[in-house]
């Protein structure tokens, strides 16, 4: 203890010093737009370094899992795939690319969640590009950079995502309230519906960032409000976002074309 | 004989005065003097060291805030108050700075080449310090260099008068 004070006493100037200059440091990267943005950006590629090579080590140790799941998948698709031989109606989704990924950072304690995935312009993944996972959608891009990109996760309240109820055609749109991180509310499914608890719920075909079709959650709960034509359903989501690990990224083929043709429409 | 205390404070609150009344709104070739460096140029050698600093940071803190740069002016008055020892002895040569009570005796004592290269080394490096940090990158190295060195001539010009003003007085 004495040492500790003898050292201070006798270094006070430059310990002064140093405390007063990491104060003004600090001041200029946390007051000023351009230096915080551009400390950031540093920061940022360092830690998704780390992070990734976290997660690197980290998944040799679940191989034994992931192994298993594979063989689950295999098996799966060879069923399909016998399936869709006696059955050539089937179309396959050839103007939908399908990117394999994996979350190197998750989280789902805040009201605005996002994710970081492995993949970045070096894979031809663009911002808007929605990202799926065998059963549920994870998010869509906001951000990008060469090896990484940034994933609005759905259990983001800013997000809303198109949904349909399974063999019906009536749509609504699914978002998160920021209560529970395996329920979300789909709202505007009008009161003709016939639903029930239990009934599937997929994603529909209006928007051209998911392909329809793919599953969601089930209905745990409905209701329909005083003076109101919509329902108001609580959905239980398939996929535990906290925990899931690989994703696909789903590329529309033709984008940009409905969206030049949308433009198109604006004229008039 | 003032007391020294006094003396630091009077100066500390004219000069900044002055900075940010007067020299703040002059822009010559869009840049505006930096009078505020002469407190660091002739604060007393035998005073305190940690209350040097504080002082420092405390007057560049202020000069922050009246020109909207919040930290920059700070960080580059502190580290040029960490060059100052380095560049007396380099320009004056070996005197002992202990004996020596009020700046007017090196003023007096030194000649006009002594007094310049002083002069240029502290305010070359502060200004270099001041361009860098606002550029945050060495992309910019051009316009760093360009802006500091007419920042440079055009304050010790106004500088070396401001200290002919004062201090001939006592260096006669």
């Amino acid at each position: 203890m004495r040492r500790i004070i003898d050292f201070l006493i006798k270094n006070i100037h430059s310990l002064t010093f140093t405390f007063l200059l990491s104060f003004s440091l600090i001041q200029i990267i946390d007051k000023n737009f351009y230096h915080n943005s551009k400390f950031n950006f540093y920061s940022n590629s360092v830690i998704n370094t780390i992070n990734d090579f976290k997660q690197n080590f980290s998944e040799y140790f679940e191989l034994k899992i992931i192994n298993e799941n594979l063989i689950i998948e295999n098996t799966l698709l060879k069923n399909n795939s016998i399936n869709t031989a006696e059955n050539d109606s089937i179309i396959s989704d050839e103007n939908y690319t399908y990117i394999p990924a994996k979350i190197i950072s998750n989280s789902i304690k805040f009201s605005k969640n996002f994710i970081t995935i492995n993949k970045g312009i070096n894979q031809k993944i663009n911002v808007e590009d929605g990202v799926i996972s065998k059963i549920g959608v994870i998010g869509i891009i906001n951000n990008n950079s060469d090896k990484f990109s940034t994933v609005i996760s759905i259990l983001n309240t800013d997000l809303k995502i198109n949904a349909k109820v399974k063999n019906t055609n009536h749509f609504g749109s699914l978002s998160w309230d920021a209560n529970n991180f395996q329920i979300m509310n789909l709202d505007d499914v009008p009161k003709s519906a016939l639903i029930k608890n239990g009934d599937t719920i997929q994603t529909g075909g209006m928007s051209s960032i998911f392909p329809e079709d793919i599953p969601i959650g089930t209905i745990i709960e409905y209701s329909l409000p005083d003076a109101s034509n919509y329902y108001k359903i609580k959905v239980k989501l398939f996929e535990d976002i906290g925990s899931v690990n690989n994703v696909y990224v789903v590329k529309n083929n033709f984008k940009q074309e409905i969206k030049d043709l949308e433009k198109n429409n604006e004229k008039y | 004989m003032k007391n020294i205390n006094q003396l630091v404070f009077l100066r500390f609150l004219f000069i900044i005065l002055s900075q940010i009344l007067i020299f703040n709104n002059i822009l010559i070739y869009g840049i505006s003097p930096n009078i505020y460096l002469i407190f660091l140029i002739v604060f007393p050698l035998t005073y305190n060291k940690s209350l040097f600093y504080i002082y420092i940071f405390i007057a560049g803190l202020i000069l922050d805030f009246f020109s909207n740069t919040y930290g920059i002016i700070t960080f580059s008055l502190l580290l040029s108050a960490w060059f100052r020892p380095y560049f007396l002895k380099f320009s004056f040569g070996h005197f002992d700075a202990s004996k020596v009570r009020k700046t007017a005796d090196y003023i007096k004592e030194t000649s006009l080449y002594q007094k310049l290269t002083f002069l240029i080394l502290m305010y070359f490096t502060h200004q270099f310090l001041l361009f860098s940090v606002e550029a945050f990158s060495f992309e910019k190295l051009d316009w760093i260099i360009k802006k500091t060195l007419i920042s440079t001539i055009i304050s010790i010009i106004l500088c070396y008068i401001f200290i002919l003003i004062f201090y001939t007085k006592n260096a006669r």
